[in-house]
């Protein structure tokens, strides 16, 4: 009897766990990209030429002087925290297909985005303020610099989507994004502290 | 059935903690590291996943408590002062949870509750992750949920540490607990009552049920979800 309920009792908990705590949301929106007319591929490469901005990165080699590496970091920290802001309204618009605010925030954070080009110039790392940029993105400027890429693309192609009216679409970008955002944030951004 | 334990006096091996309590137990300890483990290596979908799997587990532990085993039963254990002291005076009897003992049960069940409760409606401070019921509170509250979801986890160390103290200061005093966690088995003194086991199909329709009520969860609680 025992390891009969043994078998049970494990059989129901990885039961539990089969199901996507998002299913309504992003997994399920994945399959359905289909439905969106434009092949992912194509949408991605019409961002690329759209924006001739985007590759230019700053990253000067001489570092700032303190005064204005200071007035960076402090636009850099209020940019970021209003693309948080833009992210968390437009996850909740999702889950209400409110497409108004979708698309403004969309909006929003695609126009943040390119702004962060100018957010990480060399002397602007937690050496000179308090910051939660690692040095890790001046030592790896490549790599940083495609990350920030990858964010602008995948911030153009949700405002794009949220252009139609496919929310199921607008969902797979919106959990394109968020790979995009948290790519850079793993790797370059040290924890929150309290 | 009861079985009448005696044998001339001598304390004998018996079964005290049935296989739902123990599975609990590990479990949920498991599932607490993993939570941890995942929170800080930026697998926040799988840390979800496993505050969804302890919230199965609580409602579990939750039913068992009223329709399981003896030792299981609140009504077993939860006792008020007058049996405390009666334990510290060492005057108690019996096999399960003591007088105390019960106290950190019922307080680390709650703080794993709140802690579970405020993991539902938090959201991540990059707005990629919700909780399942975060879209039913604002923005904001979930910002402060996340941030009380942090702290509260000092509780829960606390808690988790001031258990493993106890266990090691009854090693001390020559009482084992955690191989009977793992085997089930005591020893007891000689004259006590033994388990009332409960049944394994009761507690597979606990289990079901601790699996609805979160899969219900999980999906946004309608109908009060959008």
């Amino acid at each position: 009897m025992r390891s009969k309920l043994l078998a049970a009792a494990v059989a129901c908990l990885s039961l539990a766990a089969c199901g996507g705590w998002k299913s309504g949301q992003a997994n399920s929106a994945q399959g359905n990209i289909s439905k969106d007319n434009r092949p992912p591929a194509t949408a991605k490469a019409s961002v690329v030429t759209e924006n001739g901005m985007t590759n230019t990165m700053v990253m000067l080699a001489v570092p700032l002087p303190k005064d204005r590496a200071l007035q960076v970091m402090h636009e850099r920290h209020e940019g970021m925290e209003a693309i948080g802001d833009a992210n968390k309204a437009l996850h909740r618009a999702l889950g209400s297909s409110d497409i108004p605010t979708i698309r403004a925030n969309a909006a929003r954070i695609a126009q943040l985005s390119q702004q962060a080009s100018t957010w990480f110039p060399a002397g602007t790392g937690p050496d000179v303020a308090k910051t939660r940029a690692k040095p890790e993105i001046w030592q790896n400027a490549d790599d940083f610099a495609s990350k920030l890429r990858a964010f602008q693309t995948a911030a153009r192609a949700l405002q794009l989507v949220a252009g139609g009216n496919n929310v199921a679409a607008m969902n797979a970008r919106f959990a394109e994004l968020g790979g995009a955002c948290k790519a850079c944030h793993d790797k370059y951004r040290t924890e929150e502290s309290h | 059935m009861p079985r009448q334990i005696s044998d001339g006096g001598k304390s004998l091996r018996q079964v005290v903690w049935d296989l739902p309590v123990r599975l609990f137990h590990w479990l949920l300890a498991v599932l607490i590291a993993f939570s941890w483990w995942t929170v800080h290596h930026h697998h926040t979908d799988w840390h979800i996943w496993s505050g969804c799997a302890i919230l199965t587990l609580l409602i579990f532990r939750i039913l068992w408590g009223f329709v399981g085993s003896s030792t299981a039963r609140f009504s077993s254990f939860v006792r008020g002062p007058r049996a405390i002291t009666t334990y510290w005076r060492g005057k108690w009897v019996g096999i399960g949870h003591n007088p105390l003992g019960a106290l950190s049960v019922l307080v680390l069940l709650f703080a794993v509750a709140v802690q579970v409760g405020l993991g539902l409606i938090s959201e991540d401070e990059d707005g990629i992750y919700m909780g399942p019921l975060a879209g039913l509170v604002s923005t904001d509250t979930s910002d402060k949920a996340r941030n009380i979801h942090e702290l509260w986890f000092n509780v829960i160390l606390a808690l988790i540490a001031l258990h493993v103290l106890a266990i090691v200061y009854y090693r001390l005093r020559g009482k084992k607990l955690t191989l009977p966690m793992i085997t089930g088995r005591a020893e007891v003194a000689p004259g006590t009552s033994p388990i009332r086991r409960g049944k394994w199909w009761v507690a597979l329709i606990c289990l079901a049920i601790g699996i609805g009520i979160t899969r219900w969860i999980i999906a946004g609680a309608p109908p009060f979800s959008s």
